[in-house]
């Protein structure tokens, strides 16, 4: 620890600490633009600059120099550092204008305004009229993809997003052209940039030069309601701000949650929200003579009890979707039990994963935040850029730090890191989990690994030889010491949740493809499920908020909430408890799925036991208590990881479970922008074939 | 003393007293206008019915900036905005006033950096029903084409204190 | 057959009367308007007709055409008869008041009696539109009302008794011919009797429930005191009786004090202007005093307002009478 004093408070900080993050730590605000706290360090906007007694008679960008760069006085006092002399008012307001020399004073027209940097230290730090009467510099403005619309002449050349998309994306997407003057940011030759994470670069821009081309001049920032929310486009449940204007869910933002996404969030969970708008359910349909009809409540109820009665309590099926709450799950389980049926399953894609196995079978069991600490990475049958591309940026950060190998079986893919290919099949796993036989290879890194981190992803489980394959896996990641090595990364948001309060066939009951077959069941409920094709013969009940696959193959449609619409709990991959808000409202006569259940078990004549969510989540918090301990990971036994039943392992090569990032999900798929984006990856994927 | 007021009374002096001073009123010169036919002068800061500018080319001044939307204390102000058609520019799809909740402070007219929505000089458009003054962007725009001239005038006229 | 042009002859006077009056009435209200205007800096009405004539009438017209809301509670007979006994009452009063020498459509003997009467019965048309309207406010204003006018009644009764005393004489004809003396204006009756004369015009402004003692309807402030439930020709009818009664007392003013239809100096450019003109001259001076009270005076609290009629105007208009009574004794000039 080093002392310091700052602005006369003498404080101790570690020696490596930047005089700026000193300065944070006594308290001060030190305006900036270039730095970022989770980018490497630039140092060229200037505006950190302080005073330094005993250095050079002039300011210093407090960014670029550590505390232990600082001379101590003469006697050996700590270094005195001021924030807020003349000398750095006047060097602050020297560089505030002469960023303003070239920025176009169009706060009016930008979106930023009202949420900008330099608006705001500019209110602070600026003058009120320019000195400058020649021309302004005018940059033209660069095509760099469909989620990010460029006004270069606003930038001030922080070069935030080149070192994101550099050390974050690991794209390297973007990057400076030309010197002095004439210094431009844009892509290569202005193409669409490639990262899943490019939506962020607008967030980090300090200025209005990158702003999210979606929202283009639709609202202002003051306009928004903001609600904390919970991301459901993947597993890893990124904590999300939902901004809402009046009851039209406009934009999602990251919110800073540093066990789970940081502060970043994929471009699906970003970009998304026009597919809230678009191919709703917004009232309830019936099939009749073959075309569906718009219905009330009371006459699809009534077409469903028909049915409902009519059949056997073994021919009625439950299939969970993958972005339903647990409530919602919850809701359908009861009213599974109250019809006295055990044909439940929200494994949609036939995931071999069991809760009878114990929960540490199927989370990401050394958590989110462990990846910082592990020092090997096995990856088997994932593609973790596509299945969770923040977690993915997360390996890449490990893998920067350096000493991390990394090896992957199953289906080659552009990482943004390097790693071992081991090969496609299961086959190269059980070499690897049998390493003392082969004695050499990835098998010997990983059992020398004290924190060896297993990824499993869904492409590896939803085979015939899943079972097998998790077996192994859980054999190599079974406990070190305080450390589990077993990541199973899940792509389904509900799937965690759905585990962990048994939403699995009872005994004897069908799983989630048995139920599709043709002839298998009379009424399957299809809750939110869109991912499944049932066959001709049943009577399908769709509960969902999108006219997705399931509305299509549904007989009956009960129009439901989406996320953005329903407070709801989710469990991420890593087995974490989180709990959004409600943001906005269900579009027309669509309610919360779980009072649909309410209210449909009524006209079936059995009542579920609660009225309100507050009685439901009290009946789920009897049946799962730490379902109850929001934003925690419950304690995990592990111990059985290392003997897992298994089995014959099948041939076929390993391939991940998303085969298209921007189109997993009905809303995803109801996304302009989201389709947009698809055929533009896929576009790039042809040329890249073809070179 | 208790005589003199008594006789004062009696005599109703104060009553006589009232009469002539009303009665010099009565035949002093009117303090009111002839309303339709008279009209106070106006300042050029009058704050009347709202209009949106144009440019002389004809381009619409609003840029959505929605400044003015944010300073109203009344709320009386509805924005929407999106990109223009043609061009991409920043345009309004929705620039409504209840003048109904207008309290005419003349806010909106300082926060507009493009002197696009400003209070012209009228102030008759008195309307038959509540719903003929919940004034949409068209209304707006006529107003501007209508009163331009007079508004630019004032605008003028003010410019050197502003 | 005789009396038949008898019958004749009294509808036709009856009807030259009312047509020429109530047009008079209508010019009155709006110079009342006027005046008030005037007295405020205000213009008044101004905009029907050249300097706004014909306001009355459009007015008139206004409440002619509106349509009479009967409330869903009213005792809607007695709802709808008592504007009509207010008017017509009113009206019948004017019966016997002389507008010139012998110029009067009943020549009663006992006119004065006549018309003390007929403005006692006013007070009815009141209660029965407040109790009629079956609604609080009408019936307390009513309440109040009536009991204003019953008290106001009094003194101006007393007054009317020392100025019989004068003339010695019910008959409103010999009461003027009374005061035809060769002194002009000097020798009318508000010379000698000028506290009675002061204490009746109070009373009227008081028994015709105008500023400053309109406490009940307080136009300007309260809603219309027992009108409030009445609209359209029934509101209408009760202004006019409220604007009749006021002419009424300005009348009798004129006849009582100011000489009725007599020229004010007894010479011979006055005395060649007919009786009449001079008459209507004298009432519309009232009337303009009327306008001029209702501009200047607050108005009164109700307390006060009994005060001044209990205590005050009854007991000086009692001794009045008595000193009248004493003084003409003295002189001998009781009338036999």
């Amino acid at each position: 620890m080093t002392k310091i004093i700052v602005d006369g408070a003498e404080l101790d900080v570690p020696p490596e600490y930047t005089v700026l993050q000193a300065c944070e730590a006594a308290g001060k605000e030190i305006p900036r633009f270039c730095y970022h706290e989770r980018l490497s360090i630039a140092g060229n906007c200037r505006m950190c600059l302080v005073e330094v007694k005993g250095g050079p008679p002039k300011p210093m960008a407090s960014c670029a120099n550590s505390v232990r760069d600082l001379r101590p006085g003469p006697n050996g006092e700590p270094p005195v550092v001021l924030t807020n002399s003349p000398m750095v008012k006047k060097a602050r307001e020297g560089v505030m204008e002469f960023l303003l020399i070239n920025h176009p004073l169009d706060c009016p027209i930008c979106d930023q305004g009202g949420e900008c940097d330099l608006q705001d230290q500019a209110l602070a730090y600026g003058r009120d009229r320019s000195r400058y009467a020649e021309s302004k510099h005018a940059v033209d403005n660069k095509y760099i993809g469909p989620l990010v619309k460029t006004e270069m002449t606003r930038c001030i050349h922080c070069t935030r997003c080149v070192r994101f998309t550099a050390e974050i994306c690991g794209t390297s997407d973007m990057g400076m052209i030309g010197r002095g003057e004439d210094s431009e940011i844009t892509t290569y030759l202005q193409q669409a940039m490639t990262s899943e994470l490019q939506g962020n670069v607008a967030d980090l821009c300090p200025v209005g030069a990158l702003l999210p081309k979606p929202q283009n001049f639709r609202a202002r920032p003051w306009e928004y309601n903001k609600i904390p929310g919970v991301d459901v486009m993947d597993a890893l449940g990124s904590a999300i701000r939902i901004d809402t204007r009046g009851r039209e869910v406009m934009r999602i933002l990251p919110r800073v949650n540093e066990a789970v996404n940081e502060e970043w969030i994929s471009d699906k969970t970003r970009q998304v929200v026009d597919g809230l708008k678009t191919q709703r359910l917004d009232r309830p349909f019936v099939r009749e003579n073959g075309k569906l009809r718009p219905a009330t409540w009371q006459q699809a109820f009534a077409a469903v009890a028909a049915k409902v009665k009519a059949a056997a309590a073994n021919k009625i099926g439950f299939i969970g979707g993958d972005l339903c709450a647990v409530e919602d799950l919850f809701a359908a389980k009861s009213l599974a039990e109250a019809l006295g049926t055990r044909n439940i399953d929200a494994r949609q894609d036939g995931a071999r994963l069991d809760p009878a196995l114990g929960r540490a079978s199927y989370i990401f069991n050394p958590t989110v935040e462990g990846i910082d600490r592990a020092d090997a990475l096995l990856i088997v049958g994932s593609n973790p850029r596509w299945e969770s591309p923040v977690l993915n940026a997360r390996i890449r950060r490990r893998w920067r730090a350096g000493n991390f190998p990394i090896a992957l079986i199953g289906e080659p893919f552009d990482l943004t890191y390097s790693y071992d290919y081991l090969g496609a099949g299961p086959e190269v796993l059980a070499k690897i989990a049998n390493y003392q036989e082969s004695g050499e290879g990835f098998g010997e890194t990983l059992a020398k690994a004290e924190r060896p981190l297993i990824l499993v992803g869904q492409g590896a489980l939803a085979r015939d030889d899943g079972s097998a394959i998790l077996a192994l896996a859980a054999k190599l990641g079974a406990p070190k010491g305080d450390w589990t090595g077993l990541a199973v990364l899940h792509t389904a948001a509900s799937r965690v949740g759905a585990l962990d309060i048994g939403f699995v066939p009872g005994a004897g009951g069908l799983d989630a493809q048995a139920m599709a077959k043709a002839g298998a069941q009379d009424v399957v409920f299809l809750v939110g499920a869109d991912e499944i094709a049932v066959e001709p013969g049943a009577f399908v009940v769709y509960i969902g908020s999108h006219g997705d696959r399931g509305a299509h193959r549904a007989d009956v449609i009960l129009p439901g909430a989406a996320y953005t619409e329903k407070s709801g709990t989710y469990v991420n991959t890593e087995g974490r408890v989180q709990m959004s808000d409600r943001a906005a409202f269900p579009p027309g006569e669509a309610r919360e799925d779980w009072a649909i259940f309410r209210a449909l078990s009524a006209s079936l004549g059995k009542p579920l036991p609660f009225d309100s969510l507050a009685q439901l989540r009290g009946k789920l918090y009897a049946s799962c208590p730490w379902l109850g301990a929001i934003d925690a990971i419950p304690a995990t036994d592990a111990a059985g990881l290392a003997s897992l039943p298994g089995g014959e392992l099948g041939q076929g090569a390993l391939v991940s479970a998303i085969s298209d990032f921007y189109l997993t999900n009905p809303i995803a798929r109801a996304s302009r922008v989201m389709g947009e984006c698809s055929a533009l990856a896929k576009a790039r994927r042809t040329a890249q074939a073809a070179e | 003393m208790q005589l003199v007021s008594s006789a004062k009374a009696l005599l109703l002096k104060e009553f006589v007293d009232a009469f002539f001073l009303s009665f010099r009123y009565l035949l002093k010169p009117k303090a009111t206008l002839n309303y339709p036919h008279e009209k106070n002068p106006q300042s050029p800061r009058y704050r009347g019915e709202h209009a949106l500018r144009r440019y002389p080319n004809g381009e619409e001044r609003c840029i959505a900036c929605k400044l003015c939307e944010a300073i109203c204390p009344a709320q009386a102000i509805t924005i929407e905005a999106a990109p223009r058609g043609n061009d991409g520019t920043r345009r309004t799809t929705r620039y409504d006033i209840d003048m109904t909740k207008c309290i005419y402070c003349g806010f909106c007219q300082e926060a507009c950096p493009v002197d696009a929505i400003v209070e012209g000089p009228n102030s008759e458009f008195a309307t038959e029903t509540r719903e003929e003054l919940f004034f949409d962007k068209q209304r707006l725009l006529d107003n501007g084409a209508v009163w331009e001239r007079e508004i630019a005038r004032n605008l003028a006229a003010d410019a050197p204190y502003r | 057959m005789d009396l038949l042009i008898a019958l004749l002859l009294i509808v036709v006077k009856s009807l030259a009367l009312l047509v020429v009056g109530l047009v008079l009435i209508a010019y009155y209200i709006l110079l009342d308007r006027k005046v008030w205007a005037a007295v405020q800096l205000r213009r008044g009405p101004n905009v029907v007709g050249p300097w706004g004539v014909l306001q009355s009438f459009a007015d008139m017209f206004k409440f002619l055409f509106k349509e009479p809301i009967i409330p869903d509670g009213a005792n809607k007979g007695v709802f709808l008869i008592a504007p009509f006994l207010t008017a017509t009452l009113a009206l019948a009063a004017w019966a016997v008041i002389p507008v010139n020498d012998g110029w009067a459509v009943a020549n009663l003997n006992v006119g004065i009696l006549y018309i003390f009467a007929i403005s006692s019965l006013g007070v009815y048309g009141i209660i029965m539109g407040g109790w009629a309207s079956n609604s609080k406010y009408p019936f307390l204003a009513a309440l109040r009302s009536a009991a204003q006018m019953v008290s106001y009644e009094v003194s101006i009764g007393f007054v009317i008794i020392t100025v019989l005393l004068c003339a010695g004489s019910l008959n409103l004809n010999d009461i003027v011919r009374a005061q035809d003396t060769r002194w002009g204006l000097l020798g009318w009756y508000w010379l000698p009797l000028f506290p009675m004369f002061v204490i009746f015009f109070v009373s009227a402004l008081a028994e015709t429930n105008r500023p400053p003692f309109d406490l009940v309807e307080a136009e300007s402030e309260l809603v219309a005191g027992f009108m409030v439930e009445y609209s359209a020709s029934q509101y209408l009818l009760f202004m006019l009786g409220e604007y009749v009664a006021i002419v009424t007392m300005c009348s009798l003013i004129t006849v009582l004090f100011f000489g009725g239809w007599l020229p004010p100096v007894n010479v011979a450019p006055f005395t060649l202007v007919p009786g009449v003109v001079w008459f209507v001259l004298k009432v519309t001076w009232f009337f303009f005093l009327f306008a001029m009270v209702k501009a200047f005076v607050p108005r009164y609290r109700y307390d006060q307002l009994m005060r001044l009629g209990w205590k005050v105007f009854l007991p000086l208009s009692l001794t009045a009478v008595v000193v009248v009574a004493g003084v003409l004794e003295f002189l001998g000039k009781v009338a036999q």
